[in-house]
């Protein structure tokens, strides 16, 4: 009797155990039948393949590429990467979100990569249902007030980076007199407006200076600076421009070193004497834990230089797989179980911490990071 | 009076306005011989630059070069201006000379193609990273004339000096020289000099190879100065290179290069006082608009330019 009561108890045990397990194995993946909903599936890359600042969408696509790789070797699954290039224009970026929406195969956009491209496709996605998950598109305004319901981002917001940038300035650089330069488009205006404006609530003397997103020439804005400036703040997207503006002022016997925000990261590219960088998402090159992805990341682009651009579109594109493999568990997927998805999202992150999402598609727990920059060595400063 | 800026602005426009002439030089001759707005020289601007990186970093790159740094200068500009000159003969070649009979809008059109495929492929080849080339570690920025707050580096004096210099050279070519005389009957009517025994599409393509390769020297000197160079640098120099053409009077050297230094000292100027006289209801970032309404009154009171000649149709 006691026998049996035992082998009956092991035998609902050993049962129990087969179904936890195989429930357990359905919630982290899906069986290949149900994926077999997800084999057309497409991740629709929006950004700036081509014009002045293609480098930044062509190392996003390159890292999102690596990730999808990587997620369909261990998931066999069968993502795929549709680019869609905005040239940094926004009628272009209206144009490729016409054409993703109407592409059934796409099941989220990652990016848009600038503000923008958010500001005229956001709508459209909206209305298709279709989740944009960006990795750079920092501006405040595209979560405030009535955000766009179907637009997340995996980085913090301009709205920290402002005041953490008007912090330091003031505070750790004690600067008395700033100039801000924006390079005139959607992401820098506001920004340098923002920083302008705080500085000044801080006592700050800030002068205003404006060049073209794709001047490589700054020679002439550096004669207005004075001898008693301290620190020229830029706002750009172009680490390159920021390299230039940092040797010019050199050039001209300018004591004002340049404090980029986070357009100018890239230790490949802007490498001044003296200066500091904020950026959204810490440099994985710094980081321990990221080695072996760096690594592995190497060995696939064949040692392409990145900065934080790349990883944070990795991250984005992993929130989309993640969710639509979630999704495919029923053995269909549509774009607003997608979307309902990734507002419950909450994975760890190569960057740090995990990506979990507020009510209006912001990360939760986001910061910036500020790297002093010496003889063009980057360290963390803030 | 801020005299120590005034003559860094000086110094400042006379370097842009420098390349500006190299490029306002190409357009004039080709627009002179061919009545082509060739829109692709921006572009071969562009592709004169990544020569140019190329030769210094087979050369061993700006940090620790294997020539002394003015021999390196120098094979930089020779390689970028024999590369260019060669892409521009076979830009006329392929791109251009099917079409001389076509309504002149299908050159034009080909011309924006060409400019298009050029961008496209350096940026397949060279990927879309800017590339630096490191002049700071070249020549070090205090290297030049200082004279009080005023600082002149040497690489600008290199810049304006070799500009001058090749626009003396192209003066004494077209005036001095047979292939000058051949260039000029060309351009004065074509048909006219075929008839006299000139080899008009030889000629054409001479002056391709020039203009194009001018357009490869002003890249080796903006990435000199200025230090980065990209695959969509053409477009902004190609754009204030044909403004400076216009302005001096398309089709007349002398008035390319006055056009290149006027617009560049315009934008210097600006950027530098144009806060101070609208009483800062206009900053830097309104600079284009002088260097294009520039254009556009040139165009309203003077369409031929300041050298050029109004054009006389006979009835």
């Amino acid at each position: 009797m006691r026998k049996g009561l035992i082998a009956a108890s092991l035998g609902l045990l050993a049962a129990a155990v087969l179904v936890t397990s195989a429930l357990a194995k359905s919630e982290a993946t899906a069986t290949p039948a149900q994926l077999a909903a997800c084999t057309n599936v497409s991740l629709g890359f929006v950004g700036p393949l081509t014009g002045p600042v293609a480098f930044l969408g062509q190392e996003q696509i390159s890292w999102l590429r690596f990730g999808v790789q990587k997620y369909n070797a261990a998931n066999r699954t069968r993502f795929k990467v549709t680019p869609g290039d905005t040239r940094l224009q926004a009628p272009v970026a209206r144009t490729v979100a016409r054409r993703f929406v109407s592409d059934r195969k796409i099941m989220t956009v990652i990016g848009p990569s600038e503000s923008q491209a958010v500001r005229v496709g956001g709508n459209l996605y909206e209305k298709a249902g279709l989740a944009a998950v960006s990795g750079s598109a920092t501006a405040i305004d595209l979560t405030k007030g009535r955000p766009y319901t179907s637009f997340f981002r995996v980085v913090p917001n301009d709205g920290i980076q402002g005041p953490d940038i008007i912090n330091f300035v003031s505070g750790q650089l004690g600067a008395k007199n700033v100039v801000v330069i924006d390079s005139q488009d959607d992401y820098s205006v506001p920004l340098a407006g923002a920083v302008s404006t705080g500085l000044r609530r801080k006592n700050v003397t800030v002068s205003r200076e404006s060049v073209s997103v794709d001047d490589t020439d700054f020679s002439s804005v550096v004669a207005n600076v004075g001898n008693d400036v301290n620190v020229v703040v830029f706002a750009t997207q172009n680490a390159s421009s920021a390299n230039t503006l940092s040797n010019q002022l050199r050039e001209q016997g300018k004591k004002a070193i340049v404090f980029g925000t986070d357009g100018a990261y890239s230790p490949s590219q802007f490498k001044p004497r003296n200066g500091y960088v904020s950026v959204f998402a810490p440099d994985l090159h710094f980081d321990r834990n990221a080695r072996a992805i760096v690594r592995e990341y190497n060995r696939y682009s064949k040692n392409r230089s990145f900065g934080s651009f790349g990883p944070a579109t990795y991250m984005a594109g992993l929130v989309a797989m993640t969710n639509i493999t979630r999704a495919c568990r029923d053995g269909s997927v549509t774009r607003a179980e997608v979307t309902r998805l990734i507002r419950t999202t909450n994975i760890p992150s190569i960057l740090g911490g995990s990506i979990r999402f507020d009510r209006k598609g912001d990360l939760r727990g986001g910061a910036f990071t500020i790297y002093k920059v010496t003889n063009g060595t980057y360290s963390p400063a803030g | 009076m801020d005299w120590d800026k005034i003559v860094q602005l000086l110094v400042n426009g006379m370097t842009l306005g420098s390349v500006y002439a190299l490029v306002a030089l190409g357009f004039s001759m080709i627009y002179g011989i061919l009545k082509l707005l060739n829109l692709a020289h921006g572009d071969v601007l562009m592709v004169g630059a990544f020569i140019g990186w190329g030769v210094i970093n087979w050369l061993g790159g700006a940090q620790d070069p294997n020539v002394a740094v003015w021999l390196l200068i120098v094979l930089m500009l020779l390689a970028a201006m024999a590369g260019c000159g060669f892409l521009g003969v076979a830009i006329e070649r392929f791109a251009y000379r099917p079409l001389r009979r076509a309504p002149r809008i299908a050159p034009l059109i080909s011309a924006l193609g060409v400019s298009f495929f050029l961008q496209n492929s350096v940026l397949l080849l060279f990927g879309a990273d800017f590339r630096s080339y490191e002049t700071f570690d070249l020549v070090d920025v205090e290297v030049g004339i200082s004279w009080g707050p005023l600082n002149v580096w040497i690489i600008r004096i290199v810049v304006i000096a070799s500009a001058f210099a090749m626009m003396a050279g192209l003066w004494l070519l077209v005036t001095r020289t047979k292939l000058g005389k051949a260039m000029r009957a060309t351009a004065f009517d074509r048909e006219a000099a075929a008839m006299m025994g000139i080899d008009v599409d030889r000629v054409i393509a001479k002056t391709f190879f020039i203009g194009s390769a001018l357009a490869g020297a002003a890249g080796i000197l903006v990435g000199l100065v200025f230090g980065s160079i990209n695959h969509f640098m053409g477009f902004n120099y190609g754009l204030k290179g044909f403004t400076a053409a216009v302005v001096g009077g398309i089709g007349s050297i002398p008035g390319a290069m006055f056009g290149g230094l006027f617009i560049g000292l315009s934008e210097a100027f600006s950027v530098g006082y144009i806060e101070d006289l609208t009483r800062g209801r206009l900053g830097s970032a309104f600079s284009d608009l002088v260097v294009f309404l520039i254009l556009i009154v040139f165009m309203l009171v003077r369409p031929q330019g300041i050298f050029g000649k109004p054009e006389v149709k006979k009835v």
